[in-house]
């Protein structure tokens, strides 16, 4: 099966190099089109507007978007389809075939994942990650508080998985991660006991620690012992972080006008999107006595440093 | 179709549409160490740990310019530059914004405030006047003193503490949280016998017994408001030395002691309105009493009592007195020289003294104040613009002291109070700030101060500032409205056929004091290298007070005025050092020279004064801090000493055990502040266990 697959995978490299090739004799767009199909339990403006987005972006593909609810079951689909999931629903619907067409899986992190396959990875979908890669994000702090050493990182059940990656990432550049595992969210003794150990929080995308209600209490909190938070996501640095990456949807639109022009087949299991954005607080960065995050500049000097391995 | 651009950001499918409240708001967000408007000075919490201090007073001699001296073991002196011999009244003191100076006698009783050590978050000292910011009497510094929040007191805490010198603290605090909110109860003790001998090498009477209740609570109604409300109060027993010195001679008889039972009361609420990121709001109001009893013994002979003496005293105190102190001699012959009213009434006591009024009598003297203050504040934070933001306000406060002895029964005071602060971040590099506030006050009158301060950031981190402001503070009741004198009661034989009296001396405060007027100048630079870690704060001052009370409180002829001035010039800079996350290194110093038209206005001042801390965690749970603070003189004594305290933290399961011991070394010979405040041994040890869990 192993065999088959890597035979298959060669043989559909072999025949997109050739397809290039002519494409690029021809100077024309890519020289087949697909039928892509966007679906998702809950419709709603921004996903109409991802999916007209993505129609002008790819006007050689026939692009459609399906609720959920409106959609056989996977295996019933062309198998020459190309899927796209937009929600977690989406990707519960599209497991219970084995067999389906090609399936790119958008705003699932990798919590979320965890969750719901465990270790193990299905066949023919590919994971497009949501939450911020951690390394990019400990470049981020690598960049803005060149100081800090000490980073601290604030864990739950769901996401201590993540923490050995952290700190492979993290050796090399010199940082210290210090976890805490925080349990109890009602209970802020951990916040206080990490707060005491740290040069700067980094917040994992876990939504059990990082949320609606914990917010205030983690901001201010932090705040008071003047400890930037970097991440966990753009929308905890309107709340009072002072930055993070992001992808948004011009981002995922590029990432994914890459991906459809290869052949599924050599489509990633998983990915971190190579475009991306910074976010900072300048309030927050002001109050901290820390110079303004040029977002633009940062963003660039990341990606710069992203593409040398 | 639709042509669309660029999808507006809440339609973008990738962007977080959980929804966050924004938290660290322009409102909520303070100025930089840089960018702050002043000098100032944080104790925190690793600090206020690491000095295994005992007592706020103690905390504070890690500010510098802080004079930190006692008048006896359980009365801190603490002054910020100098002046006021015995009582420091030019400081405003404030626990979560509520001003504890005393109503009536406006001195601070350290000892008394009921807050417990393990209580405090952090210390915040305005080095410098900020009337504009703290109110009257941030005169000379503003100490303001942070309780941890309900919400980071979880948990169960147990603390005791024994040493030498009758050393014997305890402290147990319990914290809970529910689904809208956060409490603390806390109930804490403390006791030790002050210092050991006088100056003559007799016992010293001035140990200390208190015990504390503190609750803090913190409630979020909605999304837009909380409040927060605590309630205090703290009992105990000063002791005091006997100092009744007989007016009249032969008199042996006397008391033992002249105790103090303190009693201190407080409740405050406040209630914080978010109307949104750039508009919140606050009232915050508070009711306190302070209570002290203190009943006693007097001996004197029965023409203390003689209504013809205390008539002659109104009419003139010193020639009451210059007859007072020698009537021996004057009763062997006449009155002494004097217009013929005060001679006539001289010869009536003088009969009187040869008639059995020279006998020895004793009564009680009931030296007890109570003060109350009711303060209620409004202050509201505006965010008008990036740059832009002002802080106004409106504040509230009676004042009512009650005390036979110092007052005649009842007085008060209403106090009204205008500010408004305003921030303008003109470039990346200029910020200016500005405001003033208006005050008026029943018994005093009315004043306008204003507050400039302009500062340049080098960049974030490194800062240079000018301030200048003017700051008043209104002369207290003591000060302006004494009506001292003592009533003696249970007489031990009738005088004058009465089996109480008033004691012939009666002092009156003016009536009509003016406020004092500070002017300050400051110059200064606040930086922090991040690279090394150090922060460094740099001031150079030039601040000067006219119209001053300098008179010290005494009840033979206490004559307040307006009449002095002094003026302190000098320069104070620390240096706060993490040189690994090990280490920490911390040093102040000041120079601080001083002119006084009262030369009793200088001696609480040294002219060099300072600390050095070095805190180490040395790993598998031991830590070490180290401090030395020392003053070159002050009141004319040198105060010398080392700290040194040893820590050892135990991990029990999910519970954490720290035992710790401190020793302090005096290094130098000297009484501290007064010749009456001496220790036997040079040194004293004491240890701490505490358990959280």
């Amino acid at each position: 099966m192993g065999d088959q697959s890597r035979m298959t995978l060669l043989f559909v490299s072999r025949l997109w190099r050739r397809g290039l090739l002519l494409a690029c004799l021809l100077l024309t767009a890519p020289a087949w089109s697909a039928d892509i199909l966007l679906t998702a339990a809950e419709d709603s403006a921004g996903v109409q507007a991802f999916a007209q987005a993505l129609a002008q972006q790819r006007p050689e593909d026939h692009v459609t978007f399906t609720a959920l609810k409106d959609l056989p079951a996977p295996n019933q689909l062309p198998a020459t389809t190309r899927l796209i999931l937009l929600d977690l629903p989406g990707l519960d619907w599209r497991l219970q075939d084995t067999q389906g067409p090609p399936t790119l899986v958008l705003r699932i992190s990798r919590l979320q994942a965890r969750q719901r396959l465990g270790t193990a990875h299905p066949a023919k979908i590919s994971l497009l990650w949501s939450d911020p890669p951690l390394e990019r994000q400990l470049n981020l702090i690598a960049n803005i508080l060149p100081q800090a050493r000490r980073i601290g990182v604030l864990y739950g059940t769901d996401s201590e998985f993540l923490l050995p990656e952290l700190r492979q990432y993290a050796t090399p550049k010199g940082l210290e991660i210090v976890p805490q595992r925080w349990d109890n969210i009602s209970d802020s003794r951990p916040l206080q006991t990490l707060f005491k150990s740290s040069d700067v929080l980094l917040g994992l995308d876990d939504p059990q620690l990082y949320n609606p209600k914990t917010a205030k209490n983690l901001l201010l909190s932090s705040y008071a012992q003047q400890l930037p938070l970097v991440g966990p996501n753009a929308g905890f640095v309107r709340a009072g972080s002072l930055a993070s990456t992001y992808s948004d949807q011009a981002d995922w639109l590029a990432v994914l006008d890459r991906l459809l022009d290869h052949p599924p087949a050599n489509w990633p299991r998983t990915l971190y999107p190579e475009h991306f954005k910074v976010v900072g607080n300048p309030q927050v960065a002001r109050s901290l006595g820390i110079e303004q995050v040029d977002e633009v500049a940062v963003a660039a000097r990341l990606a710069e440093g992203e593409k040398r391995p | 179709m639709l042509l669309c651009s660029a999808p507006a950001l809440a339609d973008d499918l990738f962007l977080d549409s959980q929804p966050l409240p924004q938290v660290l708001t322009a409102t909520r967000l303070k100025q930089s160490a840089a960018a702050v408007p002043g000098s100032m000075t944080v104790i925190d919490s690793e600090l206020i740990k690491a000095s295994g201090a005992r007592d706020i007073s103690e905390l504070l001699r890690l500010v510098p310019g802080m004079m930190v001296g006692y008048t006896t073991g359980n009365q801190a002196a603490v002054n910020y530059h100098g002046t006021s011999a015995s009582d420091a009244r030019r400081m405003q003191v404030l626990i979560d914004g509520r001003s504890v100076y005393r109503a009536g006698l406006a001195t601070v009783d350290w000892s008394d405030i009921p807050v417990a050590m393990e209580d405090i978050e952090r210390i915040e000292v305005f080095r410098g006047p900020n009337t504009v910011s703290y109110g009257a009497n941030a005169l000379m510094a503003v100490v303001n003193i942070l309780t941890r929040s309900p919400a980071n007191s979880q948990g169960t805490r147990v603390k005791v503490i024994r040493g030498e010198r009758g050393i014997n603290d305890f402290y147990a605090s319990q914290g809970v949280g529910w689904e809208t909110g956060d409490l603390r109860l806390s109930l804490s003790g403390q006791q030790d016998d002050g210092f050991d001998s006088d100056a003559t090498g007799a016992d010293r009477r001035d140990s200390r017994r208190l015990s504390r209740f503190s609750l803090a609570v913190s409630q979020t109604l909605n999304a837009q408001q909380s409040i927060d409300w605590q309630l205090d109060a703290k009992e105990g027993t000063n002791q005091r030395p006997y100092t009744y010195t007989p007016v009249f001679a032969g008199i042996t008889e006397g008391g033992t002691n002249s105790d103090v039972t303190a009693k201190d009361y407080a409740g405050s609420l406040r209630w914080n309105f978010d109307f949104n990121p750039e508009h919140s709001l606050y009232i915050q109001g508070s009711a306190q009493q302070w209570d002290r009893q203190q009943v006693w013994k007097a001996c004197d002979a029965k023409v203390s009592f003689s209504p013809e003496l205390t008539r002659l005293w109104q009419l003139n105190p010193n020639y009451a007195e210059q007859l007072a102190r020698h009537m021996d001699t004057y009763s062997q012959g006449s009155a002494p020289p004097g217009s013929a009213a005060e001679q006539a009434l001289a010869n009536q006591v003088l009969d009187q003294w040869r008639n059995g009024a020279s006998q020895s009598v004793c009564g009680d003297i009931d030296q007890s104040t109570r003060e109350s203050r009711y303060d209620i504040e409004v202050q509201d934070t505006l965010s008008l613009s990036d740059s832009l933001r002002l802080v106004s306000g409106m504040n509230y406060r009676y004042d009512r002291a009650d005390s036979d002895t110092y007052f005649n029964g009842t007085l008060d005071d209403t106090t009204w109070r205008l500010f408004a602060h305003l921030e303008w971040r003109a470039s990346e590099h200029w910020l200016l700030q500005g405001g003033a506030m208006y005050e008026d006050t029943h018994l005093s009158g009315n004043s306008l101060t204003p507050r400039v301060a302009v500062n340049y950031l080098i960049n974030p981190r490194h800062g240079l500032r000018a301030v200048y402001s003017e700051a008043i503070r209104s002369p207290d009741m003591f000060e302006n409205n004494v009506n001292w004198s003592y009533r003696v009661t249970n007489l031990s034989s009738p005088a004058y056929g009465q089996n109480s009296g008033q004691y012939f001396v009666v002092t009156r405060g003016p009536g009509n004091l003016d406020k004092e007027l500070m002017r300050s100048r400051e110059l200064g630079y606040n930086g922090f290298f991040a690279d090394l870690g150090l922060n460094v704060d740099v001031k150079l001052f030039y601040d000067e007070i006219t119209d001053m009370i300098s008179s010290p409180l005494r009840n033979n002829q206490y004559i307040a005025s307006n009449a002095n001035s002094s003026r302190f010039t000098g320069a104070e800079t620390q240096f706060d050092w993490r040189m690994s996350n090990a280490d920490r290194l911390r040093l102040t110093y000041a120079y601080v020279d001083t002119t006084a038209s009262n030369p009793l206005d200088k001696l609480q001042t040294a002219r060099n004064s300072g600390s050095a801390g070095w805190l180490r965690e040395w790993g598998q749970g031991w830590s070490s801090a180290l401090f030395y603070y020392g003053d070159d003189a002050l009141n004319q004594y040198r105060f010398e000493r080392v700290d040194l305290r040893v820590a050892k933290r135990i991990a029990l399961g999910k519970a954490n055990v720290e035992l710790a011991g401190m020793l302090q070394e005096r290094l130098d010979n000297q009484p501290t502040t007064w010749a009456d405040n001496n220790y036997d041994h040079r040194h004293v040890l004491y240890f701490s266990a505490e358990l959280e869990f």
